[in-house]
């Protein structure tokens, strides 16, 4: 009996590495990644991971080997207190904060990269959350928003692969968050800000559009499809989008448009 | 000596952990869904509790319950739909789910699809109560009833401005069991009002309706039934001889002057959308009306003292909104031919009228031309430079 607390305590560790180590084998870790930035979010979340985990096994370790030594059945003494030690305190200090100050710095590049270098191109739509739902828009031939010739769709997201891509993020009703699991992307929505994100896409395919923020009873059905396709078709479906908008009698191919 | 003690502590902490356990597992089945009847109806005409059960009686022959739907072949309704789209919510393991309509719209059109279900009350306008057959936004005349197309289209594209999402990204075979289920639910209700009708105006005193069970196949569930079936031969189609070209081809000066035109008739007295939409066409013309469903809850609430139509399960009476036009937020969608359909036809159980001819061949207040300019006038709108004001977009803090 004597020893089962301190084998409890050591198993934490153990399971908890342990269940890192199996993730990507049960199909649990990170989601295929698809841009082109997200090689440097992936890379700084390993990174951190690391830090973290490095850290948490040694701190674990110490748990363990403190009751495994100073078992109170084995060891008869008794306890010395001590109080205050200004060398210690200095070390567990500054050691945190400086791993901390370095992990601000390192990032920086990765913060200004997905927040403040927006590039300087026209949107490519316009995405309005809502209880529960992606309501989207994208200029029409005129290239701006806000114009008779705008283009409205839902949920279903379409663009293009392999250039830089800018949205603008809006809510329409109360705090929703725009995310892109495989393009890295996520931002929050503020009723009455407009956010913008950008991206470059690598890869063709259909992707999940999830609101990351609860915002009611009907977040977790809040679920969109971003299409990833080459400039050509992108524009074709576009093209077919608009046509059937501003068609004045009943398309007769309506229906899976 | 503290033995004992312990060991009662921990058996007292086990049965708090098994209790607790019970609970979150959700142990013991609740009881099935039930439809219930519409005891405004009922209260109203008067059906006695007799009667209300013998209606009931009828109606669960007819449509079975919502675990095990059943329908006659008179209804034209596909059973293997709507056994997809009714029950509890469940998926196999092949991953095809079941149980759709509790799914995803019960929990505000209600199991009975009377659109009072628990998140109702919250929103505005109220889900819809399929019971009357009476639906908004759809492509027919009026009175008709939707298309399968139409209400496929409301799921698919949901309607902006309202709590009803879109199911867009759902395969078409779910899309197509909640259609189904709805056409069902409704002419549920619509028998519920046809067997209350009869016993209220045909039924002679002390008779049993389980007697006429040929009449409330035949001469009751045949209309409802026709009335839907009937739906695609009731689509408006405009000519297509009177209809402009596709927007982006108009020529721009006559789009101009078809916009001038139609703002005429929009404060003109034929067509006077101004009296509801309001002279600025924001919507605040007339607050004090309400749409069909209210106007029989404020009804029942006149008529009767003893008992208040939210106690029999209504939900409380509101005075409609005319729509705000210059949101640039069409709920029945915002193709020009959706903006014509819903002024040719009104919008069914609202004080919406409809301009267009009542008939195909009779004269409507305004012709199909003007129906087209009025159209191009409520399209223009969202962009108009009145809409357009910097005071409006000022409170949009732009990041960056």
């Amino acid at each position: 009996m004597n020893k089962v607390w301190s084998l409890l305590f050591l198993a934490v560790p153990v399971f908890g590495v342990a269940t890192f180590v199996a993730a990507p084998y049960f199909n649990h870790w990170l989601p295929r990644d698809v841009s082109e930035h997200g090689r440097m979010i992936d890379h700084l979340f390993m990174f951190i991971l690391w830090l973290t985990g490095f850290v948490f096994v040694g701190t674990e370790v110490a748990i363990f080997w403190f009751m495994w030594r100073y078992n109170d059945r084995v060891n008869r003494e008794p306890a010395r207190f001590m109080h205050g030690s200004h060398s210690l305190e200095l070390v567990w200090t500054i050691l945190p904060a400086a791993i901390l100050l370095f992990i601000a710095i390192y990032q920086m590049d990765a913060w200004a990269g997905s927040k403040m270098r927006r590039p300087d191109i026209a949107p490519t739509a316009e995405v309005t959350g809502r209880q529960f739902e992606w309501r989207l828009r994208y200029p029409g031939p005129d290239g701006v928003l806000d114009t008779a010739d705008d283009i409205h769709h839902v949920n279903d997201l379409h663009l293009p692969v392999g250039e830089e891509v800018l949205l603008v993020v809006k809510s329409e009703d109360v705090l929703h968050s725009f995310f892109l699991p495989n393009l890295r992307i996520k931002q929050d929505v503020v009723p009455g800000m407009k956010q913008y994100v950008w991206f470059k896409a690598n890869e063709t395919g259909q992707f999940d559009i999830v609101c990351a923020e609860l915002c009611g009873w009907g977040h977790y059905k809040m679920k969109g499809q971003v299409t990833l396709e080459s400039r050509e078709e992108f524009d074709a479906w576009l093209a077919q989008q608009y046509e059937q908008e501003q068609a004045t009698l009943e398309q007769t191919t309506t229906d899976e448009g | 000596m503290t033995q004992p003690f312990k060991s009662t502590r921990n058996a007292r902490f086990l049965v708090i952990l098994l209790a607790g356990l019970a609970a979150l597992s959700g142990c013991g089945r609740s009881e099935p869904a039930r439809y219930h009847l519409n005891m405004v109806e009922m209260t109203d005409k008067g059906i006695s509790a007799q009667y209300q059960v013998e209606i009931a009686t009828i109606l669960e022959a007819m449509f079975g319950t919502p675990d095990e739907p059943f329908v006659l072949p008179e209804t034209g309704l596909d059973i293997n739909k709507l056994r997809l789209a009714s029950g509890p919510a469940w998926s196999d393991e092949e991953g095809t789910n079941h149980g759709l309509y509790r799914r995803h719209c019960a929990h505000c059109h209600g199991v009975t699809g009377d659109g009072a279900g628990p998140t109702a009350l919250f929103l505005n306008p109220y889900p819809r109560d399929y019971r009357q057959g009476k639906f908004k936004f759809k492509s027919t005349e009026r009175a008709a009833q939707p298309t399968a197309h139409d209400l496929r289209e409301i799921l698919r594209q949901g309607i902006p401005g309202t709590a009803m999402p879109s199911f867009r990204l759902h395969p078409s075979r779910e899309i197509d069991a909640l259609v189904e289920y709805v056409k069902y639910l409704s002419m549920r209700g619509q028998m519920e009002t046809a067997l209350a009708n009869f016993v209220m105006f045909q039924l002679g005193e002390g008779e049993s309706l389980s007697q006429y069970a040929n009449v409330y196949v035949d001469e009751l569930l045949s209309p409802i039934a026709e009335g839907w079936a009937g739906a695609e031969d009731q689509v408006i189609h405009p000519d297509p001889q009177l209809a402009p070209p596709p927007r982006n081809e108009r020529d721009p000066e006559a789009l101009a002057a078809s916009i001038a035109k139609g703002r005429e008739l929009f404060y003109g007295t034929k067509a006077n959308c101004l009296e509801c939409h309001g002279p600025t066409a924001l919507g605040d013309g007339m607050t004090t009306d309400q749409d069909d469903w209210s106007k029989a809850v404020k009804q029942f609430a006149a008529n009767h003292d003893q008992v208040t139509p939210v106690e029999l399960g209504a939900l409380p009476p509101r005075d409609v909104r005319p729509r705000n036009l210059r949101l640039g937020v069409f709920r029945g969608g915002r193709r020009p031919i959706d903006i014509y359909r819903r002024l040719h036809a009104g919008i069914n159980g609202t004080p919406m009228p409809a301009v267009g001819p009542a008939t195909p061949g009779a004269t409507g207040t305004v012709t199909p031309d003007q129906i087209w300019n009025l159209v191009d006038y409520v399209l223009s709108l969202p962009y108009d430079a009145t809409t357009q004001e910097p005071a409006l977009l000022s409170n949009v803090r732009e990041r960056l």
